[in-house]
């Protein structure tokens, strides 16, 4: 098992865009937060694209690292959310990721975490339901999977032999990117498109009929642009309040928009649904190649009844489906199915659309310097 | 006279059927001694309990063993290229741990026309045998011409949970893909293997269990010897083998059990923490006094050999006043069922 040696090297912002595309118009799946631009929404953190080529010269992987620095010391904890984008099907992932810690090493980084986009384990809504239903199950874990990924294993396996660290996550959400999401597959399992009327009928009779009373009500769902974020921010504002999150600036909403658009014109968009002239829901959009996102929500407390938020999601899964996309991903949720768990409600909302519950490898840490990686691990858990 | 083992025939059934019914898909392990009942008997007693298959730890055993039981037997130890009987029997599976081994069983059957029976152990922290995560990847690509019927997972007598280890090594069998979704596992605890069989429904597992079946009710068993002569001795009376003389008034007892049986054979016992140690030290020390503790009790006591055990039978030396059994009477000792050989087993109806 020889395989071809791989060198990494920085890439261009634009390498790094163009690679993106041609890797999804293939149809392989990156994280928008593999994208150049999430890096300059990321402003705090300096960011360099990397680049895979192999000995003909062809770029193979590309990967977003954000550097995080240690307070006071100049060291860097290198990070890449949901990536890097790579073949993770490879059978042996060192020709990979050797190189990628040498070049991180030199950067000045004291360890690499990382987030493999490999999904592990799936559970169907039906499983998931009969999860939260049964007493005796606590967390996903718990309730046997649709489908458990032979290739996912073997990149979990791959790096418990390399070394990499699996960061826990259990019991709720940890500081890093979720381990568990819910997705709806808009493709049927042949990878035929499915229709709107399929994925409704996949959806729960309470989704179906909020949908319908949203529409009846006469709920309008638009697309707003830049200039509506103050809007949306504060209804965001006030949902924060409600469910008790700490919530962003409007600032920061305002860059990710900026810099998004600036990438891809259709790659984030806001949508905005509005009773009678009221703005009764409101959420973010993002689309890389064929993976869309449902990234941030907001609701009003008044008039909750005339389901904006159910006529907004329908709405943004509808223009998926529009946009010929693969999958509608509604992010994290956590892994817990105890009824008695506040982050229930979270997955029961999500569960009702039908989609599928999936489990990732999550986040790895390959320590390079364990003297600064441990003070780095003792500062993080005493944050 | 004999050193007799002594069942309490309807409490040992009774405790191997609970053991049996508490673990579905248990693969009693009859393997060594046969835990002081012999392999024969742990073979027709696995055969009653309606199990489908035994495991035994050497190739030697496989033979014995399926003269009373009709099953599968499996054995436990790796087969290696230099192992040349029951290599093709129907009923024998191999457990197998290394590639090289993978290649060169799978060559032999090519030319054999059968398809010999494997399971493949995956190495844990243990380090005793068995494939890598890697190689295990790989040998899932050899095994044509084989029948794969599991992986095997050996786990140390570990104090904290294994389900750390279990939940990685199931990682590394998962990412094999291998055809198969059957695991042997050695030494996991109800609650462990409750917690592994939720969180993989899609995969059998089946435990491998001796000493907790066979042994597990150790009030169902008894161990007696047999008092052969008895020898009032004065303070400097000569004595035994090595001429010795008597530390003081007493009785020299003889009896049955000696080096032939296991008696005074000391197995280092698996307590490793550093009051066993000490104990031991502290035995060492009688030792260098001439005096030994002796598995045996007698008038309530555990005595002290007056001379290392013989091959069939040991001196022991009961101080005065010490009530005194006649020839024929019978004493306890406690053994290491595992490195003892009894005269006789009597099982109760």
């Amino acid at each position: 098992m020889t395989s071809p040696a791989l060198t990494v090297r920085t890439l261009t912002p634009e390498q790094h865009l163009d690679f993106l595309r041609t890797w999804t118009a293939d149809g392989g799946s990156a994280s928008f937060l593999q994208t150049p631009a999430w890096g300059t929404v990321k402003s705090e953190w300096r960011r360099e694209s990397i680049g895979w080529y192999d000995p003909s010269g062809r770029l193979v992987g590309a990967g977003l690292v954000l550097y995080r620095q240690l307070p006071k010391v100049k060291r860097y904890l290198a990070y890449l959310p949901e990536g890097p984008v790579l073949d993770w099907d490879a059978e042996d992932l060192r020709v990979y990721l050797n190189p990628m810690v040498r070049h991180l090493k030199k950067a000045g980084a004291f360890g690499v975490r990382m987030g493999p986009p490999v999904v592990t384990r799936r559970w169907d809504a039906a499983a998931v339901k009969q999860g939260v239903a049964d007493a005796s199950v606590r967390r996903l874990g718990d309730v046997p999977p649709s489908e458990r990924s032979q290739a996912g294993a073997r990149v979990v396996s791959q790096l418990q032999e390399l070394g990499w660290r699996p960061q826990q996550v259990e019991g709720g959400f940890a500081a890093g990117q979720p381990q568990y999401n819910f997705q709806i597959p808009l493709r049927d399992a042949g990878g035929a498109a499915r229709t709107g009327e399929d994925v409704l009928a996949g959806m729960n009779q309470q989704w179906r009929r909020n949908i319908k009373k949203a529409a009846k009500a006469g709920v309008e769902v638009t697309h707003g642009t830049p200039a509506d974020l103050p809007a949306f921010h504060e209804l965001y504002a006030l949902t924060a309040e409600r469910d008790h999150f700490t919530p962003r600036p409007l600032s920061y909403f305002q860059t990710m928009f900026s810099a998004l658009l600036a990438e891809e014109p259709d790659r984030i968009r806001l949508y905005l649904a509005r009773h009678e002239g009221d703005l009764v829901a409101a959420t973010v959009w993002v689309r890389v190649g064929g993976h869309t996102w449902y990234s941030y929500g907001a609701s009003s407390t008044e008039k909750r009844d005339v389901r904006g938020s159910n006529a907004v999601q329908w709405a943004m899964i509808s223009d998926s489906l529009a946009a010929g996309a693969d999958v509608y991903d509604l992010r994290g949720i956590t892994d817990t199915l105890d009824p008695d768990d506040s982050h229930v409600g979270l997955i029961q909302f999500k569960v009702g659309t039908g989609g599928e519950a999936v489990e990732y490898a999550g986040e790895w840490d390959l320590p390079l310097n364990p003297v600064v990686y441990k003070a780095f691990s003792l500062y993080m858990s005493r944050r | 006279m004999p050193l007799t083992l002594y069942v309490d025939g309807p409490r040992w059934r009774t405790h191997l059927q609970a053991v049996r019914d508490a673990h579905p898909g248990i693969v009693p392990v009859v393997k060594g001694n046969g835990y002081g009942f012999g392999v024969e008997r742990l073979a027709a007693r696995a055969a009653w309990l309606g199990v489908d298959t035994v495991a035994v730890g050497m190739y030697h055993e496989v033979t014995p063993v399926a003269a009373a039981f009709h099953g599968t037997v499996m054995v436990l130890s790796p087969w290696r290229p230099f192992e040349t009987h029951v290599v093709f029997d129907s009923h024998v599976v191999h457990t197998v741990g290394r590639l090289e081994d993978l290649r060169a069983l799978a060559e032999r059957a090519a030319g054999s026309g059968a398809k010999p029976r494997v399971v493949l152990e995956r190495l844990t922290s243990m380090r005793r045998h068995g494939f890598s995560a890697r190689d295990l990847r790989e040998a899932a690509g050899l095994v044509e011409g084989l029948a794969v019927e599991g992986v095997a997972v050996h786990l140390p007598i570990s104090q904290g949970s294994h389900l750390t280890e279990v939940n990685r090594l199931m990682t590394d069998v998962v990412a094999a893909g291998l055809a198969t979704h059957r695991v042997f596992v050695s030494h996991l605890t109800d609650t462990e293997l409750g917690v592994l069989r939720q969180s993989y429904p899609d995969y059998e597992f089946r435990p491998r269990i001796g000493t907790q079946l066979w042994l597990g009710d150790r009030s169902a068993l008894e161990v007696r010897s047999t008092v052969l002569d008895v020898h009032p001795v004065e303070r400097g009376d000569v004595y035994g083998y090595r001429s010795r003389t008597a530390p003081a008034a007493g009785t020299i007892l003889v009896v049955s059990g000696g080096t032939a049986h296991g008696i005074g054979l000391e197995a280092p016992t698996g307590g490793a923490t550093l009051k066993d140690r000490a104990a031991r030290i502290a035995k060492g020390g009688l030792d260098a006094a001439g005096f030994v503790r002796s598995p045996y009790t007698v008038d309530g006591k555990q005595r002290l050999f007056a001379e290392p055990p013989h091959m069939q039978a040991s001196m022991l030396f009961l101080s005065h006043g010490a009530k005194v059994p006649a020839v024929g009477d019978e004493v306890d000792v406690r053994v290491r069922f595992t490195a003892t050989t009894f005269d006789q087993t009597i099982i109760s109806d």
